[in-house]
């Protein structure tokens, strides 16, 4: 018992003690410098960039900060640089070998943050998912869907797959299919569908509203009638339109078919025998 | 103070309501109902559809119809309400596009005054030192439209068909419409085709004249020579066709300086 008291006062007189309480002081004093460089950076260069940069410089400029007091307390423990190097050389071949994907999706938000294809906030669509951006991580961009659910899309994907940003431009088109009757004059079915662009105060003014004939179809004469509408007015412009349209070209007698099918028994034949119900029950 | 047996002079200023007392003002295509009740204010309000400007008349009377018969009504609720109602007439908050009916030219070296007449907003506030704001309501649902040379750069501002008269009679009257001159210089050495006119509402202040008409200061256009450029300048008096209005309200936003050099396109078009 008395030896080992006398080997711990001897250890903690030793110069080892020393070197041992220097490197702590170093990582807590670096722990406390790069929180305060990186908080100082964040406010000076909040105003400037946007949230998502904030964010990485933020995050970059502790760790890096951080790392360089750690390896200066290393030093103070007696460990070379060198030999530690070469550890972490091996190390990360073998780390990077059993996290491929990880790897592959840190590489791809490092490419994400470079391309800014959306920042936080935007809305975007990927597949078969739209949703709201409420970050952009190193390994994924989490989203917040309409029906409110929550989304993680793995880096890779996204930068594999064709992503649309529905919130970059100011204004949308939308395109409203119209298939009205062979019977109908579409000069006239032109004229009803400028009318309730013209009346729809949702419905922008320029760029005009586009009219194409898109076809001869099976049962009606297809038409792609395409609006301009403020971003955030899309929605409501789509309702109202479309129940516009009905209505105006219900209130003109035009036509809105349904498919037709004629059933032709050829020349050769004789017609098809045709039976009243009411004369049968007659019968 | 307005009395109930003598007509207001004009649609806009104080008015005082008794408590449980409806009041319905008239102003073109809008119908507004305000209703005072104890702790309480009502409003509402609709527009009509029609947007020929036939409806050239204002009217303020009191009414037993209830504001929940029009289509947008809301509810203000207060600890007590005093009976004080402001209203005053705004601009637009976006820029105004004026599409004349029949677009016309500007030759060379040319200049021309042309009246285009924009559509106003009204602000409803209640109490007194200071007057709580309560709602602005546009007198004519504007549709939007999109200015700009393509459709990822540009402003949303909204649309309007002018006459752009250049005789100061043929201007009708209107109680809910501002007037704005302004003033055309063709400098450049080709011909100007105006289709379409920017008029930054946001930026302008509103003149009342004797007669009860708004008008806006002179707006000052000016195509200079190598065309893609024009100048801006929006005078801070009130026009001389207005006879010395007076000054009843200040721009929504101000602009920085009163000469505004914008690209060709982004006033014209």
């Amino acid at each position: 018992m008395h030896e080992f008291w006398a080997d711990i006062l001897s250890f903690l007189s030793s110069e080892r003690m020393w070197s041992v309480t220097r490197a702590i002081i170093l990582v807590i004093v670096g722990a406390a410098i790069a929180k305060l460089v990186s908080s100082t950076l964040t406010r000076v260069a909040g105003k400037k960039m946007d949230r998502h940069r904030t964010m990485l410089l933020k995050r970059g400029s502790y760790y890096l900060i951080l790392a360089l007091f750690l390896i200066s307390a290393l030093r103070e423990l007696g460990f070379s640089l060198s030999v530690l190097l070469g550890a972490a050389g091996i190390l990360s071949v073998a780390i990077g070998f059993a996290s491929q994907t990880s790897a592959s999706n840190l590489i791809s938000g490092l490419f994400l943050v470079a391309e800014r294809p959306f920042s936080v906030g935007d809305i975007i669509r990927v597949g078969a998912t739209t949703g709201e951006v409420l970050s952009i991580d190193l390994l994924s961009v989490k989203l917040r869907t309409f029906d409110n659910l929550f989304v993680r899309i793995p880096n890779e994907s996204l930068i594999k797959s064709e992503v649309t940003t529905l919130t970059r431009f100011p204004i949308r088109r939308l395109d409203v299919k119209v298939g009205v009757a062979y019977k109908e004059d579409l000069k006239k079915v032109r004229t009803v569908l400028d009318e309730i662009a013209d009346r729809n105060p949702l419905c922008l003014e320029e760029p005009k509203p586009l009219y194409i004939f898109q076809g001869f179809g099976e049962s009606s004469l297809d038409i792609q009638y395409s609006v301009w509408a403020k971003r955030e007015n899309f929605l409501d412009l789509k309702n109202s339109i479309h129940q516009e349209i009905k209505s105006a070209l219900d209130e003109h007698g035009i036509e809105i078919p349904f498919p037709h099918r004629t059933i032709y028994t050829g020349s050769a034949t004789t017609p098809f025998p045709i039976q009243s119900a009411e004369n049968r029950q007659a019968d | 103070m307005t009395d109930d047996n003598h007509s207001p002079p004009s649609w806009w200023g104080n008015f005082k309501l008794d408590n449980e007392q409806s009041r319905l003002w008239q102003i073109g295509p809008l119908t507004l109902i305000v209703r005072c009740l104890s702790g309480e204010w009502q409003i509402a309000h609709e527009q009509t559809d029609n947007i020929v400007d036939s409806k050239a008349i204002w009217e303020i009377k009191n009414t037993d119809q209830l504001p929940g018969t029009l289509d947008n009504n809301s509810r203000y609720v207060f600890r007590e309400t005093t009976g004080l109602l402001n209203i005053s007439p705004l601009l637009a908050d976006r820029p105004i596009v004026s599409r004349p009916h029949t677009p016309f030219y500007l030759s060379a070296g040319e200049e021309v005054t042309v009246y285009v007449s924009s559509p106003l907003w009204l602000q409803l506030a209640v109490g007194s030192s200071p007057a709580k704001e309560l709602q602005n309501i546009a007198i004519q649902r504007l549709s939007d439209t999109w200015f700009g040379p393509s459709t990822r750069e540009g402003e949303l501002c909204y649309a309007t068909t002018t006459h752009c008269r250049i005789n100061l009679d043929d201007i009708p009257q209107r109680p809910h419409r501002a007037i704005t001159p302004v003033f055309i210089c063709n400098q450049a050495d080709t011909t100007l085709a105006v289709e379409r006119l920017n008029v930054p509402a946001p930026l302008l202040p509103l003149y009342a004249s004797t007669t009860g008409q708004l008008w806006t200061p002179k707006i000052t256009l000016i195509r200079e020579k190598d065309g893609d450029m024009a100048e801006l300048k929006i005078d801070n008096k009130p026009p001389a066709e207005s006879k010395h209005a007076a000054r009843l309200g200040e721009p929504r936003e101000t602009a920085d300086s009163s000469v505004l050099f914008r690209a060709f396109n982004a006033v014209f078009s």
